[in-house]
């Protein structure tokens, strides 16, 4: 049999930017079939799907991008897929490293493959206090791991599909990179990161500003840790 | 310390909140398994209700001067544990909520892909 592989793309209110990142994956990753997880969109996201003709999974109930990319991961898992990644609907990735993404997936043997923009350093590189932010997670998981991620928060992952059963089976809420990263480690799977570069969202703001970014250091890190804390 | 007055009307106020539990159980507009610690609560005010020399010999036995501040204590705490309660059924309940959510989603995948091959099954037929 083939090597199936999925695109999962989480869509929360994207209708302005969900048909590119469909076309670009047709056009430059065509031996991946993807699946749109519409997020209880309160715009006309579902209504586009529909139209459009897209395969896409509605959930019923808002649950927030952990929720929606499991259920990407279950997808995959029923779909009988050998490989899934995770790909923003908001025009920040770019479907043409996805070959390249498999390639090293099956290459270095590895359980999960990270597209990095701290590699090369090219591309949009998140402001300077997000950067001040990833590279404390990066060393948080360095320093209870001992395995360098320099892109932990990278939401352009590939996974195998005994990944992908894990994720289907536990993965976390909100913020889910990190933790999830810290999960796999700790079970000793192989992670390998390659350079990408990527571009400024197009469509929607990213979630984490404010008063939320606040939250969301002290909930990734406590999450983090916590994880060194199972088994 | 405490009218004989006082006593009913608070006699009476325990009696009124016991039958509105009673009936929203009745009702099922409330689950007897969390019924049971407001239940407590009431008893023991009853309790101390009906013999408020009680409030006096306990708050003695726990080492605290007045009364009172046994009540606000004992009060606090039993609060607390109640808060504590309804957070963890509140996150086994979350965990559920998506589950559900998630598997609804998928099914109904399953049947829209069911039902267009059915479709492209019966014109064949034709």
């Amino acid at each position: 049999m083939e090597n199936r592989k999925l695109v999962i793309i989480p869509a929360f209110n994207e209708s302005g930017s969900i048909l590119k990142a469909v076309e670009d994956i047709r056009e430059h990753a065509p031996d991946f079939d993807y699946v749109v997880i519409n997020d209880c969109s309160t715009d006309d996201t579902l209504a586009l799907c529909q139209k459009q003709g897209l395969n896409y999974v509605n959930l019923p109930v808002n649950l927030g991008i952990g929720g929606a990319v499991q259920t990407g991961y279950l997808y995959g898992c029923q779909y009988g897929y050998e490989v899934a990644v995770q790909f923003d609907g908001d025009g920040q990735h770019d479907a043409a490293y996805l070959g390249m993404m498999a390639r090293t997936l099956l290459e270095t043997k590895s359980d999960m493959v990270i597209g990095s923009r701290f590699i090369e350093k090219e591309g949009f590189q998140s402001s300077g206090i997000r950067r001040i932010g990833i590279r404390y997670f990066s060393g948080l998981l360095w320093v209870l791991t001992g395995k360098r991620v320099t892109d932990p928060t990278s939401g352009m992952r590939m996974v195998n599909r005994e990944v992908m059963q894990i994720y289907a089976e536990n993965y976390p809420k909100d913020y889910p990179e990190p933790e999830s990263v810290m999960a796999i480690l700790r079970m000793g799977k192989k992670v390998t990161e390659v350079p990408v570069v990527m571009k400024k969202r197009k469509e929607g703001i990213s979630s984490i500003g404010g008063v939320k970014s606040i939250y969301y250091m002290i909930k990734v890190t406590l999450a983090i840790l916590m994880e060194r804390l199972r088994r | 310390m405490m009218t004989i007055k006082l006593q009913i009307v608070i006699g009476l106020a325990i009696l009124v909140v016991f039958l509105i539990l009673v009936n929203m159980i009745r009702r099922r507009s409330l689950e007897l398994k969390y019924a049971l610690s407001w239940f407590l609560v009431l008893c023991a005010l009853f309790a101390f209700d009906c013999a408020p020399r009680l409030l006096i010999v306990v708050s003695e036995f726990l080492g605290i001067y007045a009364p009172v501040n046994m009540i606000f204590f004992l009060g606090f705490c039993f609060s607390l544990v109640i808060i504590f309660s309804l957070t963890v059924a509140l996150s086994r309940m979350s965990n559920s909520v998506r589950t559900l959510d998630q598997m609804v989603a998928l099914n109904e995948k399953r049947l829209q892909e069911l039902e267009t091959e059915l479709k492209r099954y019966k014109k064949e037929e034709n």
